[in-house]
């Protein structure tokens, strides 16, 4: 089924996230080509795994906790790679990372194609899972680089170089690509959801899923960061903060929620 | 034959020595290059003259006796020709000198060149001049196998160093060290715009820096008007009158306050009122000024960001001492190179290079004959046994003339060596 793409493309994010620590660790970046190059193979054979199974099943490959960490873990090295081209930006480390602890999870899952309700079976829902999934994925890398905005600002706030400092690039950058991910993240998460609501109600009519509560009010706080984001303030610290009490909701609600509750997104 | 380095720098002379003995034009390096290989028992050399360090390195064809020690007198011939060619009483320098050889003086060079005997520990610029240095020798075609590979060891020693270890990269003067601060909040320095309050020296060198970093903005301002015209002509920038202070902070990114006012000219209070006209946008202040201009908590508000004089010297004193630890892992580097040189160096030795010749050949009359044998199963043994010993003398009398030409002692012996490893074959990976 295709699996072996899938442990080849884990082998690249590994390596690549190995180099990427030890440039975080020796706080030089000269590894960096090579940490792109694997991290571009991986991808690639990402891209070929998530098309297969996409062919297979004639449905999104995003249902099962394999499939969903697998799509995530695509979804931040994608993003990753666009923010590395357009800003020539040394991140790229910080998304591998990311990607790699996702796919891992991945990995322990069962990789069997998960067999929808019939009723699931539609493009509509296709579309809206890949793309919550997707402004999820932007909205994590918001988190990430908010860290990294805060841990900079302090540094040289307090005028303490820990040394990380050197790799992480200017709060001026960081906070732009903070803005362009919330930018994009917050409108396709919105319309991913407004896709599973519409398709939802037409299903199932008023009878709100645990889940459904959880990303309206995840939501609602994305709002706010985007609110003060168009509105040009630029006490970016308000920002990168509330930036990441939101992606704690987010987690919780990608793995907490489908733990503790019998919800009707519980993955297959 | 044996390397040599005779020299002096920052650290054994003072400027006066220095200067006497310094090659000032391209042209003198020239003429000295020339001279000195005219001089007996010199037969590369290569001239290394900075404003810091004169030193020559030379290779010559007298051999170090077995302590390691070059004969004497090729020292000599060296003091005396730095002596003559700089018309400067040996007595005046002699003592400044130092001696370098064979392994030493290669480390010295690495050394050297990775710039770990430089003043500031790390600075660039010193490999570059010692590109030019031997670039200078090339074209005056005073070095060959032996220093020619040696400079460009050093060179790729240097790249590995800059490569491999952080030495270079974080600044350790106090204007750099503004600079990179800076931009460590900021990221496209041509956008933002600077002001300079006051007319510091030190200000004013941090100025050129950010303008050398891209900034093109600059704000001047003074409490006599006139003198901030002055340096707006000088700077290219525009002169901002000192009442309009306030104004001028609202469209401001970057700060830098250098004046000899007594208190405090940016107070907390003024930064309150400023920062939500600014809509909180991030300000950086250097307050280069003793007693301070900016008021110290000024800092603690939201995208504001202060450093003084004793904050930058604070980040280039750790700077410093990163640099230092940087330097033992670059030690290392260098210690690995110049084993690897000796090895390339020993390789030139005759004796294991006629083996491996004859090794080779042995090697291919076996494997040919083995290959003859497989061939032709029937023919009778005796015939066998003479076409062995055809082989045998065939390849003995090849390989004759090139042996005796190995073992003679003549000039250049090396050259001669290195061209039988090449015309045999012996080294498969070229570098």
């Amino acid at each position: 089924m295709g699996t072996i793409f899938f442990e080849l493309a884990l082998t690249f994010y590994f390596a690549a996230s190995i180099l990427s620590i030890a440039g975080i660790i020796r706080k030089k970046d000269d590894l960096e080509r090579t940490v792109f190059s694997l991290s571009l193979l991986g991808f690639a054979l990402h891209t070929f795994y998530l098309f297969i199974r996409y062919i297979k099943s004639g449905q999104a490959p995003v249902f099962s906790m394999h499939e969903a960490n697998s799509y995530f873990a695509w979804s931040i090295l994608l993003i990753s790679l666009i923010i590395r081209t357009c800003y020539n930006a040394r991140i790229l480390s910080f998304g591998v990372i990311l990607s790699f602890i996702f796919m891992f999870v991945g990995a322990f899952f069962p990789r069997n194609i998960p067999s929808l309700k019939p009723e699931l079976k539609s493009l509509w829902i296709d579309i809206h899972a890949l793309m919550a999934v997707f402004g999820i994925a932007l909205l994590s890398l918001a988190f990430v680089f908010s860290i990294l905005y805060l841990i900079q600002e302090k540094a040289i706030k307090t005028k303490k170089f820990i040394g990380v400092g050197s790799i992480i690039p200017s709060l001026e950058i960081l906070d732009k690509i903070n803005y362009r991910l919330i930018f994009w993240g917050f409108p396709i998460y919105t319309i991913g959801l407004i896709v599973g609501f519409i398709k939802y109600l037409n299903l199932l009519g008023f009878n709100f899923d645990p889940k459904e509560i959880w990303s309206f009010l995840t939501w609602t706080v994305y709002l706010s960061i985007f609110y003060l984001r168009v509105k040009q303030d630029w006490r970016k610290k308000k920002a990168a903060y509330l930036t990441i009490f939101a992606f704690l909701l987010v987690i919780f609600g990608f793995f907490g929620i489908n733990l503790l509750t019998e919800s009707f997104h519980k993955p297959l | 034959m044996s390397l040599l380095v005779i020299g002096l720098n920052h650290k054994t002379a003072s400027v006066e020595v220095r200067e006497k003995l310094a090659f000032n034009s391209k042209e003198a390096l020239r003429e000295a290059l020339k001279k000195l290989t005219q001089e007996k028992g010199i037969d590369e050399a290569v001239i290394i003259s900075t404003c810091n360090r004169v030193e020559i390195y030379v290779k010559s064809i007298v051999p170090s006796d077995s302590e390691g020690n070059v004969q004497d007198h090729i020292e000599d011939t060296i003091k005396q020709f730095l002596s003559k060619f700089h018309g400067v009483d040996r007595h005046l320098f002699e003592n400044y000198l130092y001696v370098y050889k064979d392994r030493e003086a290669v480390e010295h060079l690495f050394k050297v060149t990775s710039s770990l005997d430089s003043m500031i520990i790390g600075e660039p610029q010193i490999t570059g001049q010692v590109k030019e240095s031997y670039e200078i020798a090339l074209s005056e075609r005073t070095t060959s196998l032996i220093l020619n590979h040696l400079m460009k060891r050093a060179l790729f020693t240097a790249k590995r160093v800059r490569n491999e270890t952080r030495i270079g990269e974080n600044p350790v003067s106090v204007s750099y060290a503004a600079v990179g601060l800076i931009k460590k909040v900021f990221d496209e320095l041509p956008r933002k715009s600077v002001l300079l309050i006051g007319a510091g020296e030190m200000a004013e060198l941090a100025l050129r820096n950010l303008i050398g970093s891209g900034i093109k903005n600059v704000f001047i301002t003074n409490r006599t008007y006139e003198r901030a015209e002055e340096l707006a002509k000088e700077f290219n920038g525009t002169a901002v009158p000192m009442e309009k202070l306030k104004e001028q902070l609202i469209k401001t990114d970057i700060v830098l306050c250098s004046t000899g006012a007594p208190n405090y000219v940016i107070t907390e209070k003024m930064l309150k009122e400023i920062m939500p006209l600014r809509k909180y946008k991030p300000i950086f202040f250097i307050d280069i000024s003793v007693p301070r201009n900016i008021d110290p908590s000024c800092n603690n508000l939201d995208n504001v960001y202060l450093y003084n004089i004793d904050d930058l010297q604070d980040v280039v004193d750790s700077n410093l001492l990163e640099r230092k630890k940087e330097a033992q892992k670059a030690l290392a580097i260098v210690q690995e190179e110049t084993e690897k040189f000796f090895l390339w160096l020993n390789s030139l030795e005759s004796v294991p290079v006629i083996v491996s010749i004859r090794n080779k050949a042995e090697q291919l009359r076996l494997e040919e004959l083995e290959k003859f044998r497989a061939k032709f199963k029937d023919l009778p043994p005796e015939l066998l046994n003479s076409i062995e010993h055809l082989t045998q003398s065939i390849i003995n009398k090849i390989m004759h003339n090139p042996t005796v030409a190995l073992k003679n002692n003549c000039e250049n012996k090396e050259i001669l060596i290195y061209s039988a490893r090449r015309l045999f074959g012996l080294d498969n990976e070229e570098e």
